[in-house]
């Protein structure tokens, strides 16, 4: 037990019991200042949004996305335990790059339905404005809050994989020799934050302009997968400049993790690229697009999620 | 020196000005905010947090300007608001320290804090439920601790007895004065029910439609004999007699309210208006029930300010 009970005073023979000091006093310590803010936002935010210390209903949802993101991870340690071949070479099981398509599946439920709680509920509730009567201030909150979907984001984003190569590596599927090793986890560490920052500033983005999670979550969800099919028909249908692939987030961010796995023009579930004889393969035109273009669109993402969900928290007013 | 000083403070929303050129000093203690609903309160106690940007004129809040130095400000200001803000699900201690944190505690000082500060407020034995499950009195009693737990210089109370029943007003007001005497926190409390600031505060500001109507130490604006309080018995015949009292005494000049059979009468010496107020009974053959020396209240600043 983390609390203190109530000092009492001792209480002489014959005098009736009383309290007479509840403990409270003034205090001349140090303040931990800005950092300790943020800190403290930052750690609320992520136990809210992963449900801890609440009932288990909220802990349903955020935890489906972690399963959904893990389970395969977990799957496909096991098989190559007991199979005990070289599963990634042999080109039986998805290599690391290619994991990132059952990552997505998971980002996008877990960006469209709890993600939108976090900035939502503080507006709705008024705890907007006693975090605003605290030194925190507008940018300072909504750091922390972006901060706090990040770091969940990432636990998708490159927990997972994290994993697949820890335990290829001990299983002894893992990549040859401790050069390629910390290669393949810097692309792992690169590629998770940077998907993350994109859908972290995307999702904010959306569920800063209503009051009404319902109506956040289809907004993510429309942003997701809409902008997804939309760029998809442009391209493909009317013919468009590939460069309207910027506009799919989910595309375009998986372009920027195979850049960072040097990979060009390879689906993430793992098929071939387009060959001569592909009538269809959707998303392949991203493959043409300049490396310096997909990390600049990414960046777009992040900014203008960042603008917008500022702009929004500028005009906000703060009545009561 | 003052705890918050503004010179010319105005707060314009559209056409609608919010607080009109405020020149007002704040003494250390209890302050009382009061005004009817609209006055421009809760505008005021924004500004002084740095939420809104004055339309013109200044505010210094604890010697700072809460718009240049706010993060300094709020760092020294705890704050309660009107509305529920508590978050149902968390546990009461947990809410307290979370806040006490994010103004600047470590985090084993804001654990025991968190806890001091609940069994302080009356709170101790409940201080692991939940606030979903909580009275409304408990809560208020959670957002006051929240508001001193960082042990702050000054603390900012949007009416903290709303929805209070009379019991738990009296046990919230005697908590606001304890804080204030005991732990040298100055306290500005926004109330619209005149009598607890009358009770709890040292110094009032009354604010109407955005006006300054009072500012000062509440001992010399009100409490010091103002006319006489005349209760009377509306007796049966003549029919009216109450009426015909109010209106003599008002032909002759003076100033009469009147609550049912309950007269407040000012406007000459107490000598005077005793004999004035016998000769109108007599005349209208009513029946005096009570006649007593009158004290002036906060309500009277109004009534004065709105004439």
């Amino acid at each position: 037990m983390s609390d203190t009970p109530a000092p009492t005073a001792p209480v002489a023979d014959g005098e009736a019991a009383q309290i007479i000091d509840q403990g409270y006093r003034s205090y001349d310590g140090p303040r931990t200042g800005l950092a300790g803010s943020v800190r403290s936002v930052v750690r609320y935010s992520v136990r809210h949004t992963l449900g801890l210390g609440r009932p288990a209903r909220h802990k349903v949802l955020p935890w489906l996305a972690v399963v959904i993101a893990l389970v395969p991870a977990v799957v496909f340690v096991g098989l190559a335990v007991v199979l005990n071949v070289d599963l990634i070479t042999e080109e039986i099981l998805p290599d690391y790059h290619q994991y990132y398509g059952f990552i997505t599946t998971a980002l996008f439920f877990y960006c469209g339905i709890v993600v939108p709680d976090i900035l939502v509920s503080d507006r709705r509730s008024g705890m907007l404005q006693m975090y605003l009567s605290t030194p925190l201030q507008r940018w300072s909150y909504l750091a922390s809050k972006a901060l706090a979907v990040a770091l969940t984001l990432a636990v998708l984003t490159i927990g997972p994989v994290l994993f697949l190569l820890v335990a290829y590596t001990i299983e002894g599927s893992g990549p040859d020799g401790l050069i390629e090793w910390i290669k393949i986890f810097v692309r792992i560490i690169v590629a998770g934050g940077a998907i993350s920052a994109a859908f972290t500033a995307a999702s904010l983005a959306a569920a800063s302009l209503t009051d009404r999670r319902a109506f956040a979550s289809v907004g993510v969800i429309l942003l997701l997968w809409g902008s997804g099919f939309v760029t998809l028909a442009l391209v493909e249908a009317a013919d468009m400049s590939a460069n309207i692939y910027a506009f799919d987030l989910g595309g375009i961010s998986d372009e920027l993790k195979n850049r960072i796995y040097s990979i060009e023009g390879i689906d993430p579930i793992g098929a071939q690229g387009p060959g001569p004889d592909d009538d269809f393969s959707p998303g392949a035109g991203r493959a043409g697009l300049s490396t310096t273009f997909v990390a600049a669109a990414n960046l777009a993402w992040v900014a203008v999620g960042s603008a917008v969900v500022w702009w929004r928290y500028r005009r906000l007013a703060m009545s009561r | 020196m003052a705890i918050v000083e503004t010179q010319g403070l105005t707060q314009r929303f559209g056409p609608t000005v919010a607080l009109d050129g405020l020149d007002l000093e704040m003494q250390p203690g209890v302050t009382g905010l009061v005004g009817a609903n609209g006055a421009g309160k809760t505008t005021l106690l924004n500004a002084m947090l740095g939420l809104r940007v004055p339309t013109s004129g200044s505010l210094t809040v604890l010697g700072l300007d809460p718009q240049t130095a706010g993060y300094r400000l709020r760092g020294q200001v705890g704050f309660a608001p009107e509305r529920n803000v508590l978050p149902d699900e968390m546990r009461a201690v947990d809410f307290v320290r979370h806040l006490s944190e994010v103004r600047g505690l470590p985090r084993s000082e804001a654990r025991n804090r968190a806890s001091d500060t609940l069994w302080l407020v009356g709170l101790g034995e409940e201080r692991l439920r939940t606030l979903g499950t909580m009275s409304t009195g408990q809560r208020q009693r959670v957002k006051l601790a929240q508001a001193i737990a960082s042990d702050p210089k000054l603390v900012l109370l949007d009416e903290p007895t709303d929805g209070l029943d009379p019991v738990q007003r009296s046990e919230m007001l005697t908590l606001i004065g304890q804080i204030s005497r005991d732990f040298s926190i100055n306290v500005v409390l926004s109330s619209h029910q005149l009598e607890e600031v009358e009770r709890v505060c040292d110094n009032v500001v009354a604010l109407d439609a955005g006006r300054l109507v009072a500012c000062g130490p509440i001992s010399e604006l009100v409490g010091a004999g103002e006319g006489i309080t005349l209760e009377l018995v509306d007796v049966a015949d003549p029919a009216g007699s109450v009426d015909a009292v109010v209106a003599a005494l008002r032909a002759g000049g003076l100033e009469v309210r009147r609550h049912e059979a309950t007269l407040a009468l000012r406007g000459a010496a107490f000598e005077e208006l005793c004999d004035r107020a016998r000769d109108a009974v007599a005349a209208a053959g009513a029946r005096i029930r009570r006649l007593d020396t009158r004290r002036r209240s906060l309500e009277d600043l109004f009534e004065d300010a709105s004439r």
